[in-house]
């Protein structure tokens, strides 16, 4: 792993004078190529196939500092309020990206080159095409005479099997499985660490090897797919380093081949907590397959998330990507999907959809700080129609807020951002003659918004719809009036909405309905909105640990939620109120339509390691992933629980409620075991967990 | 037609092929020492207290009309009114025993249809024992089969001939106890004879129905049976699966929270105990799995 340098933070600002004059594209490039020259190479005891730098994302630091004159702008536009809340957030996203491996594989680095002489030699016609390809020569140029500096370096540590197929890079492209990963983790460092464009994914790793895998003999292949498994782990970057495995070809048969099996099987067995890994199936993928997967999962690798082609093809498609480009997708971060040649930028704006409704029940004023960051109303709620309706109003508005911001920042690209590493493997780019970034040359554009805590929403309207319209057991200006004082000496009334009302995620159509057409709605508000780059916004119900930031600064809901909480994880149920099984759960966020979800809805599925244990358990659980698909499911991650997660349980059952437990012929509720018996129940897991 | 079922457990993978729905009757003719569903024994619908969910808020004192709740039950007092569970917040005070029509539990179980279909699963309908409810049962069986969903039935046997026949022609597999063969051992720890488990067995056997044995091992009790089980089953000729279960006390904060005095042994079984049953079995040509590891 790299280490920062403040020092070289300080070189780096220097060059910021040099933008006016001389356009962010050469000022980066200038800071790349003296990078490259200067910086530490770093060695680990992994390292087969490449080393690492001291520089890690020096550009991507310099790309906040560009950012921050438009901060004032949020200001002037009367956003900064609503921003701080964490009711919408918005800004640039140079952080989710996939290179175009199905380039750089083949050709390698010293291929990249050859391409841009061809590209500058057919399009180079103007002064300024000319000057965009000459910086991407000059910046590859370097990136070769890097790859010659760490061969030596290499040399020098005695590891000469990575020096001498260095050298031989920068004189062709690769032509061994060794050299193809070589490619993929060198590449990996120039964009990473020099492009300072983040790179969320090695790509389908199984399809861009399989031609070299073809000419290895079977020891040789499985040795370097275990090195290269665990060097791409020891790179070790925030959240992870994700692979995909498996797809579709255009016409939808299976793309699992026999080195796809070979990566799960090495992955299944090392364990490897910095990767992650994404399995593309489709209807046609074999059954055998799928169970690998899910059997690396029963056996404690919980970081695989599980996606249904036809559901994220269908929903690129409808953004406007081409067939071909929807199928030949990537995953670019943790469950958003992108199309070949689309830069993705997957986390731009948020939505903090109970803030919004906390903001339709309080004439659009923030409960914990007064402050007005929402659309004033009359206050009155003659039905829970009305209820609704005001709080997608709100909704809509807070949607143009995190656009707007957004759009502030995308459209300064060209003052903020040059990716010359990442543009050199887009066909697209190249074609355009023109910078990812600066030019908006990717094939496809796009911009993103991710809606965030979903079931708290619903959960919250349907406690609304019951206790105030149905029960009639108090009126709006009451329950608002609790939701402000934080349920103050409400603590019954508060837990039995908490633990009985219905909730989102038991297949009840009462409540999923509400779910779906705010789902709905947000796709016909977010998906296909324009963006200053000439493409689209994409909508994503994700929601990773921003649920505790924001559920930390919004206000008690009416689910029962107490101030300050965090609010739902990504499309799935409150922790806690799937209180009617996986399949239940998994019936429920599949009601919800995909199709206009391109950025990610995705499903936590917890489960105990015995509703999965043998082969029956194996078959269970396949059957429950292809089910949860043949409903439309988009995406899900599955949690098998192990013995850790019972001692937990058994600390904070309040945690846990639902943690089911089977030994022999029969179910309990983990929570309702005494002591002893968790003990004891715990005690028996380490057995079987040994067995 | 009404039933009275004491809990739906979805995404089962115990109680037959593929992934089930398990539904547990409530009501049971027998009353077995080691009963692990003591919420299951009596076919009325009971309250239960679970003392660690309390939040002591003290609801179910304003609405109980025997002053048998207040952060707990005096069973000695409760009517079995179960207005205390309505009330609890937290479900600390919970009701075993709900109302279903026929059609509308076919409804919900067949909201599962699809993961019935892509994992060879269906329903298993179990208890208590589910035939103590037979026209319920039969009727549920049929509706759900109308709809192409397998049913399994796990039953304990203790029942009259015609229960069987009439639930035979919708059931795919039976799933039955056989707990012991000697019938004095059989009486000291179920309360009953087994003259007629040993005979509904055979009943079903000869009419070709798939059938899996299920024998749970209580050291101390009917251990001593495993080799008249194995005598027994092979004369019968029994080809299908024997699935050693082993016994422990898990149920017992149930037993407490029911206001049932337990009558759990104290003895464990071990892994061991259940692996050497299962050879034994086998030393029978019989297809005998541990049911710790194995389904």
């Amino acid at each position: 792993m790299a280490v920062y340098q403040a020092e070289l933070l300080e070189i780096g600002r220097q060059y910021l004078k040099n933008d006016a004059k001389d356009g962010v594209l050469k000022v980066n490039s200038d800071i790349i190529i003296d990078c490259m020259q200067n910086c530490k190479l770093l060695f680990a005891p992994e390292n087969r196939f490449f080393c690492t730098v001291d520089c890690d994302g020096l550009v991507r630091d310099l790309h906040f500092i560009r950012t921050q004159q438009y901060n004032d702008e949020l200001e002037r536009l009367g956003l900064q309020d609503g921003q701080e809340a964490l009711a919408h957030t918005g800004g640039p996203d140079i952080g989710h990206t996939c290179a175009h491996w199905e380039s750089i594989i083949p050709l390698g680095i010293f291929g990249l080159r050859e391409r841009i002489v061809q590209y500058r030699d057919l399009h180079g016609k103007t002064e300024k095409k000319k000057a965009f390809y000459d910086e991407l020569l000059r910046v590859y140029d370097a990136a070769l005479r890097f790859m010659l500096r760490a061969a030596d370096a290499a040399d020098a540590n005695g590891n000469h099997e990575m020096a001498r197929s260095l050298r031989v890079l920068t004189q062709r492209s690769p032509s061994t499985l060794f050299e193809a990963m070589q490619t993929s983790l060198i590449y990996y460092v120039l964009q990473q660490m020099f492009d300072g464009t983040v790179l969320r994914t090695m790509g389908r790793i199984d399809q861009l090897f399989y031609p070299f895998y073809r000419n290895e003999d079977a020891d040789t292949a499985k040795t370097l797919v275990e090195a290269y498994l665990q060097e791409i782990n020891a790179l070790a970057p925030t959240a992870n380093i994700p692979f995909a495995l498996g797809g579709t070809d255009p016409d939808g048969n299976s793309l699992v081949n026999e080195l796809s099996y070979l990566f799960l099987s090495c992955y299944g067995k090392a364990h490897l907590p910095d990767t992650k890994l994404h399995l593309y199936c489709s209807k046609n993928t074999p059954n055998e397959f799928i169970e690998q997967g899910l059997d690396c999962v029963r056996n404690g690798n919980n970081s695989i998330v599980f996606l249904s082609n036809e559901a994220v093809i269908a929903s690129l498609k409808k953004l406007g990507a081409q067939h071909n480009d929807a199928v030949n997708y990537h995953v670019v971060g943790c469950y958003e999907c992108g199309a070949e040649q689309e830069l993705t930028c997957s986390c731009n704006a948020r939505v903090n959809l109970p803030k919004a409704l906390e903001l339709a029940l309080n004439n659009g004023r923030d409960m914990l700080t007064g402050k007005k960051i929402g659309l004033e109303n009359d206050g009155t709620f003659p039905s829970f129609e009305a209820v609704f309706t005001e709080f997608l109003r709100q909704v809509e508005y807070l949607c143009k807020c995190a656009i707007k911001i957004t759009d502030l920042h995308e459209m300064h690209y060209a003052q903020t951002h040059a990716a010359p590493i990442m543009t050199a493997t887009y066909p697209h780019a190249l074609e355009q003659g023109g910078d990812l970034y600066g030019d908006n040359a990717a094939k496809y554009n796009n911009s993103s918004l991710n809606a965030i805590g979903l079931a708290t929403a619903t959960d919250s309207l349907a406690a609304i719809r019951k206790l105030v319209f149905e029960e009639k057991q108090m009126t709006m200006d009451q329950l608002i009036q609790l939701l402000k004082t934080d349920w103050a000496e409400h603590e019954a009334l508060r837990l039995m909405i908490r633990n009985k009302y219905p909730k989102y995620g038991n297949a009840d159509p009462a409540i999923d309905t509400i779910a779906q057409k705010t789902v709905d709605f947000l796709s016909r508000t977010v998906s296909g909105h324009p963006n200053k780059k000439g493409g689209v916004y994409r909508l994503g119900l994700f929601s990773i640990d921003w649920r505790w930031q924001m559920g930390e600064k919004t206000a008690a809901s009416a689910d029962g939620r107490l101030a300050g909480q965090p609010l739902s994880q990504n499309s799935g149920a409150t922790f806690g109120a799937d209180r009617s099984g996986a399949t239940a759960h998994l019936i429920s966020v599949a009601s919800l339509d995909s199709s206009g979800v391109p950025n990610g809805l995705i499903v936590d599925l917890d489960l105990h390691s015995s509703c999965v244990r043998g082969e029956n358990g194996l078959q269970a659980f396949t059957g429950l992933l292809r089910s949860y698909f043949t409903l439309g499911g988009f995406a899900v991650h599955c949690n098998v629980l192990d013995t850790e997660t019972l001692k937990k349980a058994k600390e904070d059952p309040a945690a846990y409620p639902n943690l089911q437990v089977r030994l022999c012929g029969w179910n309990v509720l983990f929570s309702s075991l005494s002591d002893k018996e968790k003990d004891e129940f715990i005690a028996r897991s380490i057995q079987q967990g040994s067995l | 037609m009404k039933g009275i079922i004491s809990g739906i457990k979805r995404m089962e993978i115990h109680d037959g092929a593929g992934l089930r729905t398990t539904v547990f009757f409530k009501g049971c003719p027998l009353r077995c020492i080691w009963c692990h569903n003591p919420e299951s024994l009596s076919p009325a619908p009971q309250i239960a207290f679970f003392e660690a969910k309390c939040c002591g808020c003290g609801s179910c004192k304003l609405v109980c009309p025997e002053e048998a709740a207040d952060g707990g039950v005096d069973f000695s007092k409760c009517s079995q009114c179960l207005q205390c569970a309505q009330v609890c917040p937290t479900g600390a005070l919970t009701i075993y025993g709900q109302e279903y029509e026929a059609d509308e539990l076919a409804e919900l179980l067949m909201q599962d249809a699809v993961f019935f279909e892509t994992s060879g699963g269906g329903v298993t309908l179990s208890g208590g024992e589910c035939l103590m409810q037979p026209d319920f049962a039969v009727e549920l069986a049929q509706k759900l089969r109308q709809k192409g969903i397998s049913v399994d039935v796990d039953t304990c046997g203790f029942l009259a001939r015609s229960a069987l026949e009439r639930i035979l022609p919708y059931t795919d597999e039976f799933l039955y106890d056989l707990k012991a063969i000697d019938a004095q051992v059989h009486r000291k720890c179920t309360g009953q004879d087994n003259t007629v488990i040993l005979e509904n067995l055979k009943f079903l056997l000869q009419h070709g129905c798939k059938v899996e044995i299920r024998y749970p091992l209580v050291v101390g009790f009917n251990d001593g049976e495993c080799q008249k089980i194995g005598q027994f089953l092979q004369d019968l000729k029994f080809t299908g699966k024997i699935k050693v279960l082993q016994y422990h006390s898990f149920a017992k904060s149930r037993y407490t929270a029911l206001g049932i005095p337990d009558s759990l042994p104290d003895t464990e079984t071990t892994f061991e105990d259940v692996a050497n049953a299962v050879e034994i079995l086998k030393a029978y040509g019989l297809n005998a799995v541990n049911g710790i590891t194995e389904d």
